[in-house]
């Protein structure tokens, strides 16, 4: 190819004085100069970046995507609804309980360097309309660290939530206790836990938002306290700090290790959340919420949404709230019971009708073909807005089962479902359905959770058995499921369990000890697999199809000795197309449990399970 | 005046860019992406930056390169030329902030402008006739009703968060009105999971027409007459031309005087675009303003003897206009047909590839801007089109004749052009006619003509 650059001719061999010399200068001021702290460089990718467009933004590097850390009003501003926020307990008294050197010194230079008052703003907003206490860590201030104040902050507003009764949000951020004000910094951990303590004991939420870097006594005190525990994409969360540890141990830390994917892998946070979506999750768990603390008067809240929309809470919160249909708002009401339990029997099958044309070990087959529909399926078609929690707080998220709060016709509900995945991969990870103790731990937690907020809890259950391998005893399998038998069955709250698949003995029954248990049509569910029968009785796992007839496992079987109460009809091809039939069978029969056990009490719920397990 | 520009763009406006600075004595730096080491632009200029890979948001829509480029080659202004960052008011912030001269308006004119509600209610209180519509959201079919019937009919019905045509439905009577809001919204309904509706009125078979304008920094502000842009595909000009075959001077005169109105009320400064809809009563609305030059410019160069680059390079250096509208006059006609490296019979498929032979048509009123060499391979990452061959002649039907002969003799090969495409729609006869709407592509099935 021919180099262009060398051919061509250039201004500099021209000798015509250019047009508007005369001119020049005149009109010009200054030259170009880039002005100081317009561009930045990124701590974690080093790549240029425009400081103000980013802090305009959400704090996040444009090009790596990490995130920088945020001073408490702008946080707020974020996430709360604009004007709403009143900051309460501003300037309490500093004290220097060590008579610490340099420590006044040192408070006065951090309030003038970042304008704060203290580590921690708190006061009163609302998000999309729904009051709510907030608390914000500010690690510019001393690295955020507790000291005698910050903890006072944190105690009054969550008192203050309680007088009110409010939810509490705190995002947490802190190098850890404050080192100049020795032993009374560790009583601040003490006295936040206990504060937190009994706005639980009120019956209320409290929200806890791990930010980057939340370590130390923040971390073993109010941030691991939540009822919810989010956390911020890569934050660094843990009891000690990683250098400490590595010097301690004398071994490199691995990549990752204490960051907040690693905390949601063992189990202590419920979900990462971006900072862009925040705003939008704690909007819907606080609604969730809202919306069921007035479960036993749920009309009071009706109105107080539509009638005081204008004056109380926002307009956003009042048009979320519409989508919201409340209970008594839906077409269904209690005293219509009998007509609504009459429609849902059309397609339910309460009764022994369906001939036997298949045999029990066709049923086995059928209920485990991977073409069937999955725990999440049902999740999706029946549920509104799911918000999937991880984690058994103890040491792992178990992706054999997921479970979360949703909306079921405006009624907030915790959904927990096995679940065997959609491919050979997804199977993988999901362990086949095969839960682990951490998965009947997480299960435990969110019924838990559930009978705290009265929120009925609904299970789909699909599995061929609780995992059977070395690290599922090595954490306690049996001790697992023997507690959720022991916990499920005096819940204050409805419970109803629907076999949507394969319900293989305990494994199954940990998540069945309900008010009352459904079953698909052809889902089984026994003491053991046929093949593991044969085997055991029969010294032969091939006549497995001769022990499926004689194990009465099948729905029908089943609904005869009265271990179940409904069977759902399936289509011929029962797969994810297939599954509008069924779905609206179940919602309606739903529609109908929720009738039924919502108006009853606490100790009238856990009283009709007691009989129901009482009879065998 | 500017001493050194930094032009942002690649491509035939680079070129065309460069030239004008040469006109004008200014030197010139061009930047380029790993991918652009060959491109005439890159070779043409007084000096040649390479401000990253080949991507367009990693080297041509890089804003921090781009200004890093300018304070190492120390130039004192930046041409955005067309498309990339030529209407990002963000970066034309940061060279606010550098004390960078931008051509073109401010960000805040920018900005302004890009919205589209803020520059249509700007528009109205300069009493700039703009479509009727609906203010608010309608979500039922009986308020739908009323507000259309104020807006008179033929009313065309949109989701508010439509695109691609989904949640569009035109209502020509009011008996059709309830069929046309119900599927239009359960159509959008389904498709974004909103039903909240806007009623327009229904501009029928409209011509595109634009007024270039000029503003300098002190506020004078002239209108160098018409385009007609209205042979489209998919939104996507494919031919343009000046004037405008159908408008009467005195149409011409009030549409010019309009969009001078319309730039004043922006308080527009530097060249500019002000878009109307031209309906077949010969009313006019405004539809958008354009804040950068276009591709289209020369064929207003070649009508008024005045070069656009050059003016908008002296009116950034602060120098007022040399011209006022009496001085601005159009003489003769011209056609500019865009030249695309693109394969008509598979759906317009981009072709990039490897110039193996070119031979390009010349003579009296025939311009051909292009960045394209023999030899020279045209990279996959941007934008298909690779010249723009414009003609001027004594009036319309010589203009076409011009064009038809030039088309001829563009030779290019190695990569399939709609040369012929082109040739296609220059032979046709009711585009001869001047019979042209926005909807001219989609009602004739054109040739390509060997």
């Amino acid at each position: 190819m021919i180099d262009l650059k060398k051919k061509f001719k250039k201004n500099q061999y021209e000798n015509i004085e250019p047009e508007g010399t005369q001119q020049e200068e005149t009109a010009r001021t200054g030259s170009p100069e880039i002005p100081d702290g317009l561009f930045r460089k990124c701590n974690y990718c080093g790549s240029t970046i425009v400081t103000d467009e980013v802090k305009r933004g959400y704090y996040i590097c444009p090009k790596c995507g990490a995130y920088f850390r945020l001073p408490a009003y702008r946080r707020i501003r974020m996430i709360t609804d604009e004007g709403s926020f009143e900051e309460w307990d501003m300037g309490l008294d500093e004290k220097n309980p060590l008579e610490f050197r340099g420590y006044d010194e040192k408070l006065k230079a951090s309030k003038r360097k970042t304008g704060l008052d203290e580590a921690v703003v708190t006061g009163r907003i609302t998000i999309k309309g729904i009051p709510a206490v907030i608390g914000v860590c500010d690690g510019r201030f001393m690295m955020a660290s507790m000291g005698q104040v910050v903890g006072e902050k944190i105690t009054r507003a969550v008192e203050r939530a309680t007088e009110e009764k409010l939810p509490v949000i705190l995002f947490t951020c802190s190098g850890g206790a404050r080192m100049q004000e020795g032993i009374i910094s560790l009583m601040q951990m003490a006295k936040t836990s206990a504060a937190l303590k009994r706005h639980s004991e009120a019956g209320l939420l409290y929200v806890t938002v791990l930010t980057d870097p939340t370590t130390g006594g923040v971390t073993a005190s109010f941030a691991m306290l939540g009822d919810i525990i989010l956390a911020e994409p890569g934050a660094l969360v843990g009891f000690a700090g990683p250098r400490v540890i590595e010097q301690t141990i004398r071994q490199k830390l691995p990549k990752g290790f204490q960051r907040a994917e690693f905390l949601l892998e063992h189990g202590f946070v419920d979900q990462i959340v971006k900072r862009e979506n925040m705003r939008q999750v704690l909007g819907n768990i606080l609604l969730l919420h809202a919306a069921e603390h007035a479960s036993c008067n749920r009309k009071t809240i009706s109105s107080s949404f539509t009638d005081g929309g204008k004056n109380k809470f926002s307009q956003e919160g009042a048009d979320l709230l519409q989508n919201y249909t409340l209970y008594e708002d839906e077409e269904f009401t209690i005293s219509d019971r009998d007509s609504q339990t009459e429609e849902s029997e059309k397609c339910a099958l309460t009764k022994e009708t369906e001939k036997h044309t298949l045999s029990a070990w066709d049923r086995i087959q059928i209920s485990r073909q991977s073409k069937r529909p999955v725990g999440s399926d049902y999740i999706q078609a029946l549920f509104e807005g799911f918000m999937e929690f991880h984690g058994d707080r103890y040491c792992k998220d178990d992706a054999a089962i997921i479970g979360g709060i949703a909306s079921f016709c405006g009624i907030p509900v915790t959904v927990i479902a096995q679940e065997k995945g959609k491919n050979t991969k997804d199977n993988m990870k999901r362990n086949f359905g095969m839960p682990s103790p951490d998965g009947y731990r997480k299960a435990l937690r969110l019924m838990k959770q559930a009978e705290k907020f009265h929120r009925p809890v609904i299970c789909f259950v699909d599995t061929p058995g609780a995992f059977c391998g070395m690290e599922a005893e090595e954490r306690g399998q049996g001790e697992a499921i023997a507690r959720n038998l022991y916990e499920m069955s005096s819940l204050t709250c409805p419970v109803l369990s629907v076999f949507i698949g394969e319900g293989g003995s305990g494994g199954a029954l940990a998540m069945a000890v309900a008010n009352e248990v459904w079953m698909m049509e052809n889902a089984v569910y026994s003491i053991l697999s046929p093949e593991g029968f044969a085997s055991i009785l029969w010294k032969d796992a091939k006549r497995a199809p001769e022990a499926a007839e004689v194990m009465k496992l099948t729905s029908a079987d089943l609904l005869q000795l009265g271990v179940i109460e409904k069977i759902i009809r399936e289509p011929e091809e029962y797969t994810e197309d297939t599954m509008d039939e069924p779905l609206a069978c179940i919602r309606e029969a739903m529609k109908g449990f929720m009738n039924q056990y919502l108006p009853l009490d606490g100790t009238e719920l856990a009283e009709q399970r007691y009989r129901r397990y009482r009879f065998f | 005046m500017i001493r050194k520009l930094l032009i942002a763009n690649r491509g035939e406006i680079a070129v065309r860019i460069i030239r004008a600075c040469r006109e004008l004595g200014v030197q010139t730096v061009a930047v380029y992406s790993e991918a652009d080491n060959d491109a005439l632009h890159a070779q043409l200029a007084d000096e040649a930056i390479c401000i990253g890979p080949a991507p367009s948001d990693k080297s041509y829509l890089n804003m921090q390169q781009i200004i890093s480029a300018t304070m190492v080659s120390g130039a004192d202004a930046i041409h955005p030329g067309f498309g990339f960052l030529s209407e990002n008011s963000r970066f034309v912030r940061l060279c606010e902030e550098c004390q960078i001269t931008f051509v073109g308006p401010s960000s805040e004119t920018i900005e302004k402008l890009g919205n589209k509600s803020v520059a249509r209610n700007t528009m109205v209180k300069a009493g700039i006739p703009v479509i009727k519509g609906t203010k608010d959201a309608v979500y039922d079919v009986e308020t739908g009703k009323k507000e259309a019937a104020k807006i008179g009919y033929p009313v065309m019905i949109k989701a508010a968060l439509g695109g691609g045509g989904k949640g569009m439905r035109t209502a020509f009577t009011p008996a059709e009105f309830k069929t046309a809001f119900q599927t239009a919204q359960s159509e959008a309904d389904k498709a974004f999971g909103d039903r909240t509706m806007y009623i327009e009125h229904f501009v029928q078979n409209p011509r595109h027409i634009e007024v270039q304008i000029l503003a300098d920094q002190k506020g004078h502000v002239v209108h160098l007459g018409e385009r007609d842009c209205s042979i489209q595909r998919n939104h996507q000009k494919v031919l343009e031309e000046a004037p405008c075959a159908v408008l009467s001077d005195k149409l011409r005169k009030k549409i010019g005087e309009t969009a001078v109105r319309a730039a004043k009320a922006a308080g527009y400064c530097n060249a500019g675009t002000i878009e109307f809809l031209l309906d077949e009563k010969n009313n006019f609305y405004f539809m958008e303003m354009n804040t950068r030059i276009q591709v289209e410019h020369p064929v207003t160069e070649m009508v008024t003897g005045i070069d656009l680059i050059k003016e908008q390079i002296r009116i950034a250096s602060g120098e007022d206009l040399s011209f006022s509208q009496k001085d601005v006059h159009l003489d003769g006609h011209a056609i500019e047909c865009r030249i695309n490296a693109e394969i008509p019979s598979k759906n317009f498929r981009p072709c990039p590839g490897t110039i193996s032979e070119l031979y390009l048509p010349g003579g009296n009123g025939v311009r051909l801007d292009t960045a394209i060499y023999r030899g020279y391979t045209i990279p996959p990452y941007y934008d298909s089109m690779i010249g723009k061959l414009i003609v001027h002649g004594k009036n319309r039907k010589e203009a076409i004749r011009k064009m038809i002969s030039a088309l001829g003799e563009v030779v290019i090969e190695g990569v399939e052009t709609n040369v012929n495409y082109l040739y296609g729609i220059l032979n046709e006869p009711d585009y001869q006619m001047g019979r042209t709407t926005i909807e001219y592509l989609n009602t004739h099935e054109i040739r390509e003509q060997e």
